[in-house]
């Protein structure tokens, strides 16, 4: 086993401003969630995972990307931990150390909803869905079907509705350079195992 | 007429434009015209949070800033339960951090005062018409019509950020379906997420998850299950297609947007109601 580093639960208490290490594993959090028995691990284990600094087990883990920030675990955890910002920092941490789950397409879906809203200041459910099928071939044959019935509906209109889209660019560029920046000097290297502080 | 301002969001414009119709047509109803915010951007929904926290602020302060001193109104309409958390989560943590402000006015690029009421489509009906004008102007009561009230996630947690009433169990949704003459059921999966983000990558799950929940709703009785999220309302609408394809033996209930109930207990006209866009038939009303 791995010695036990405070640097993973140090940098996702900074992103997800909550403190991860009030966690005292009474899984009130795993037992409402709705999807912890769908994942390689529940949220519980997941913030146990976190304490000890152990980023394979958290950052790697299916079981951020299948997280649906229902709240529930945030809602009730008796510590006050937003423990869905720490799912959402862990997916962020998983992106920067390359350490993505294999096994998720929520990754991909997620990447390309925010590349939409970027090109049209709105987001194109149809641009999705069929970018989503380009890009990720398990998906290529998902729901068909369905979406075909949700066109003949008029549910899945073909051109894209249009908002501020040059407001959308400057606020995008702005964010992502100031959140790089900060990232940056939070980026303490994760790996480090002397853990001499 | 009083001049509410109006965000529709991506949905409402899309998968959902009947929801949208009837929030609109509803609120005219009681004298209230919905006035949409010029230009609006997308609010950025689970991808910007799970990417980029500052540009997740960012995209509802904008709008925020545009309803204050653009439009010069101080209530905005927001029906989306998801584009409502966004909103409300964005006023939460300007009010929490000085440095999260100063972070998210910089973004947009002026001065963003966070002092507006974002409504939900419950709230609208609960708290701005208020029940007793509801009940004043049925002209055709859902008499003997059970329905489920079902909140999914957002529009009640964290209730920190949303402000609910009780985040486990909340009621303002039956006090208004009583108030159309409808019979609320009580139900155990009433705030229970349907898993609508992961609707594109994790069918499996989805189906599992609606199972629970729409088969809870009719064991308890329920002819009709009202909804105040469209991706709830699409996710259990269209899955339930799939379920009842793999399960012949499923029995299918509708899933209705409360606006869509609302215009219909005060006797708009069938046609603007958009049943024709739903997946699983619904019966007649009232």
């Amino acid at each position: 086993m791995s010695p036990i580093t405070a640097e993973l639960g140090k940098r996702v208490n900074a992103g997800a401003e909550t403190n991860a290490f009030k966690c005292y594993q009474c899984k009130r959090c795993s037992i409402g969630c709705p999807v912890a028995s769908y994942g390689d691990l529940h949220p519980a284990q997941i913030m146990r995972a976190v304490q000890l600094g152990d980023t394979d087990a958290a950052a790697a883990s299916k079981f951020i990307w299948l997280c649906t920030g229902c709240e529930t675990c945030t809602t009730r955890c008796p510590q006050g931990i937003d423990i869905a910002a720490v799912m959402d920092e862990l997916r962020k941490i998983a992106r920067e150390e390359d350490k993505v789950n294999k096994d998720t397409g929520f990754a991909n879906v997620l990447k390309l909803n925010l590349d939409s809203m970027k090109r049209w200041g709105r987001m194109s459910e149809i641009e999705l869905v069929a970018l989503d099928k380009l890009t990720r071939p398990s998906s290529l044959m998902a729901d068909v079907g369905l979406g075909i019935k949700m066109f003949g509906k008029g549910k899945l209109p073909i051109i894209p509705g249009r908002g501020d889209r040059t407001q959308m660019r400057r606020m995008a560029a702005e964010a992502e350079r100031i959140e790089a920046e900060r990232r940056r000097m939070r980026r303490v290297p994760i790996v480090d195992k002397e853990g001499g502080e | 007429m009083t001049k509410l301002a109006y965000y529709p969001g991506c949905s409402l414009h899309g998968t959902s434009k009947e929801m949208g119709e009837t929030a609109e047509a509803t609120a005219k109803a009681f004298g209230y015209e919905l006035t949409e915010i010029p230009d609006w951007n997308c609010c950025g929904n689970t991808a910007a949070h799970s990417i980029n926290h500052l540009l997740a602020d960012a995209l509802p302060a904008n709008e925020i800033a545009k309803v204050k001193v653009d439009m010069q109104l101080d209530t905005v309409v927001v029906p989306c339960a998801a584009c409502f958390s966004r909103f409300m989560t964005t006023i939460h943590e300007m009010g929490e951090s000085a440095e999260t402000r100063a972070d998210v006015e910089n973004i947009v690029g002026r001065p963003v005062d966070t002092d507006v009421r974002i409504l939900n489509l419950v709230d609208l009906y609960y708290d701005q018409i208020g029940v007793e004008a509801i009940k004043a102007k049925v002209t055709r009561p859902l008499e003997g019509l059970k329905v489920a009230a079902y909140y999914g996630c957002l529009l009640t947690r964290p209730p920190k950020v949303t402000l609910a009433e009780d985040p486990e169990y909340p009621v303002h949704m039956d006090e208004v379906l009583r108030a159309l003459g409808a019979e609320p059921v009580q139900w155990g999966f009433k705030t229970d997420c349907c898993g609508a983000s992961l609707a594109l990558c994790e069918q499996d799950m989805c189906r599992d998850l609606i199972r629970k929940i729409v088969g809870n709703a009719r064991d308890c009785g329920a002819d009709v299950i009202s909804a105040a999220c469209p991706l709830c309302q699409v996710n259990l609408d269209t899955r339930q297609v799939d379920i009842k394809a793999a399960d012949p033996s499923w029995q299918q209930v509708p899933i209705l947007y409360l606006s869509q109930l609302v215009g219909t207990a005060l006797g708009l006209p069938e046609s603007q109601m958009g049943w024709k866009r739903h997946m699983v038939p619904v019966p007649a009303l009232g």
